[in-house]
């Protein structure tokens, strides 16, 4: 699977049937990233939060499928990152240690910006990154109909109808791109807010006509109908287990701890503090850490997996 | 499954050695070893409680509790003096009002000031804490400290607690200006590196290390 996914004469990305290195049920993968998530959003602590955020890179590191580029999410979870620090350096004016100062007459970013707001935006931001990196394996490791696949049966036609209404985004967004060119085209020049109309009002309608189009193609296709094939859910063997059971066992240990009582969250106002941290809390981290270890099976490269 | 094996191995084995830091951790902390803090019996525990407004008045107050600890919560609870607070979460309980000081506020805490909570232990010098009133932990002997504080600049620490509890161990008047104050609102015991901070380390050395092998080989065989 390498390069663009070309598109079939049947109009299906050729790159669905590529091999795949996933080998690892999809529904063991969200379970993992809904256990890393937790722990990572659970406490503001930036040390644990940087573990998730190592541990959710070294797993996508080993499952990544050849051809699949980490640089686009590189950009946007460090970018995300600097604008929560640059954020949080600006807009809020506590602290002890002030490392320069804004004048007052500034609306919301005037007075005194410190040490510890950047420290917090930082903080803040590492949350982002761990819970981006969390979530990645479902996009960049899994296709699409492997996150539906992985929801519980009951929940199946909502996840298909979310995906669905996702996917209509970007073509909402290319449709206004049409229209406004077009538009150009006949002499539109953008002015005032009613000048807009002449843009909006034709990409809702073709919105509204693709959405129409496709929920008829759904229903052509007996979408709602019931399963119509015995073609076999994804198994769920020994490898899930020990990835499932490590993941929630992390994310129970990280809820325990707090439900306790133990220290676990981190405020470094009015002066920086060392962010408390407790051993098992670490040990826990590393339960997480399991899939990066485990890596996909020569099978699972060759013939993309057992449920491919 | 032979891979499957082996990673098992490979995470039995990391858990093994951080378990075992863990366990050196706690076992340094526990009862009777030379790093645990003197516990004393649990009738007659007292506390000092310590007040100082922004206007340089200080109220003094040597509290009595039953239990072994108690919560800075329930030191000033027990203490008699009035205040109100605000609940954050992740943090605890922080003290908007004490001893009618700010008499009404809407914003807590205050934009110009506030109040800094201190311990000290055993005493030891006046010790900023980083969490909330309710998450912070009072044994016998222990003083907690209030001080009116502006809200830019290192907080001072409060005046003295000697004499506020006699016979009890009575803190000394002021933690250097500007020191670091520790992660869970409480000094160390032992002073030196902190268990946690080891075993984090170590975890994080060994992931980051891993996921620089991964980008070496991902490079390797896209390069091939």
């Amino acid at each position: 699977m390498t390069g663009a996914p070309r598109t079939t004469a049947l109009g299906l990305r050729a790159a669905n049937f590529a091999p795949r290195a996933a080998n690892i049920a999809p529904r063991a993968w969200l379970v993992w990233s809904l256990a890393a998530v937790t722990v990572a959003l659970v406490t503001d602590n930036p040390v644990y939060r940087g573990l998730v955020a190592l541990v959710a890179l070294d797993v996508l590191l080993t499952w990544l499928p050849r051809g699949r580029r980490l640089r686009r999410l590189a950009v946007a979870v460090l970018l995300s990152a600097a604008l929560a620090a640059l954020i949080d350096l600006l807009a809020s004016h506590t602290g002890a240690d002030v490392l320069a100062r804004l004048p007052d007459g500034l609306p919301l970013v005037g007075g005194p910006l410190t040490l510890e707001s950047l420290a917090f935006g930082g903080a803040l931001g590492l949350g982002l990154v761990a819970a981006l990196l969390a979530v990645a394996p479902l996009s960049l490791v899994l296709e699409p109909h492997d996150v539906v696949d992985a929801m519980p049966g009951s929940l199946e036609r909502t996840g298909i109808a979310v995906a669905t209404s996702l996917n209509l985004i970007s073509g909402f967004g290319r449709t206004f791109t049409e229209v406004r060119d077009a538009q150009r085209m006949r002499g539109w020049k953008p002015g005032g807010f009613r000048s807009w109309n002449e843009v909006l009002v034709p990409t809702l309608l073709t919105a509204i006509e693709d959405s129409v189009r496709l929920a008829e193609a759904m229903e052509a296709r007996a979408f709602g109908a019931g399963r119509r094939t015995s073609y076999a859910a994804s198994a769920f063997g020994a490898r899930e287990a020990v990835v499932v059971g490590a993941a929630l066992a992390a994310a129970i240990l990280f809820v325990g701890l707090r439900i306790l009582g133990v220290p676990m969250d981190w405020d470094p106002y009015p002066t920086l503090s060392s962010p408390p941290i407790h051993p098992l809390a670490v040990v826990g981290c590393l339960g997480l850490a399991l899939p990066a270890l485990l890596g996909p099976t020569a099978r699972g490269r060759a013939v993309g997996g057992r449920h491919g | 499954m032979r891979r499957l094996f082996l990673a098992s191995a490979i995470l039995a084995s990391l858990l093994t050695a951080s378990l075992s830091l863990a366990a050196a951790a706690l076992a340094a902390l526990a009862p009777g070893s030379p790093l645990a803090a003197p516990c004393a019996a649990a009738a007659g525990n007292r506390a000092a409680l310590v007040v100082e407004h922004g206007d340089g008045s200080v109220l003094s107050r040597c509290v009595a509790f039953g239990t072994a600890t108690v919560t800075g919560e329930g030191l000033l609870n027990s203490s008699g003096v009035a205040w109100s607070g605000q609940t954050f979460a992740g943090f605890g309980d922080a003290v908007c009002a004490l001893d009618a000081e700010p008499a009404r506020y809407s914003v807590c805490p205050g934009k110009d000031s506030y109040w800094a909570v201190f311990v000290s232990s055993g005493g030891g010098p006046w010790q900023l804490a980083d969490v909330g009133i309710s998450s912070l932990t009072l044994g016998n002997g222990d003083a907690e400290g209030f001080r009116y504080v502006p809200s830019i600049g290192a907080p001072a620490a409060p005046a003295s607690a000697v004499g506020a509890c006699p016979g009890a161990a009575a803190p000394t008047p002021a933690a250097p200006s500007g020191s670091v104050a520790p992660g869970s609102g409480v000094p160390s015991p032992s002073g030196g590196a902190d268990p946690g901070w080891l075993v984090a380390a170590g975890v994080g050395g060994a992931l980051a290390g891993l996921a620089i092998l991964r980008l070496v080989a991902r490079r390797r065989s896209s390069d091939t």
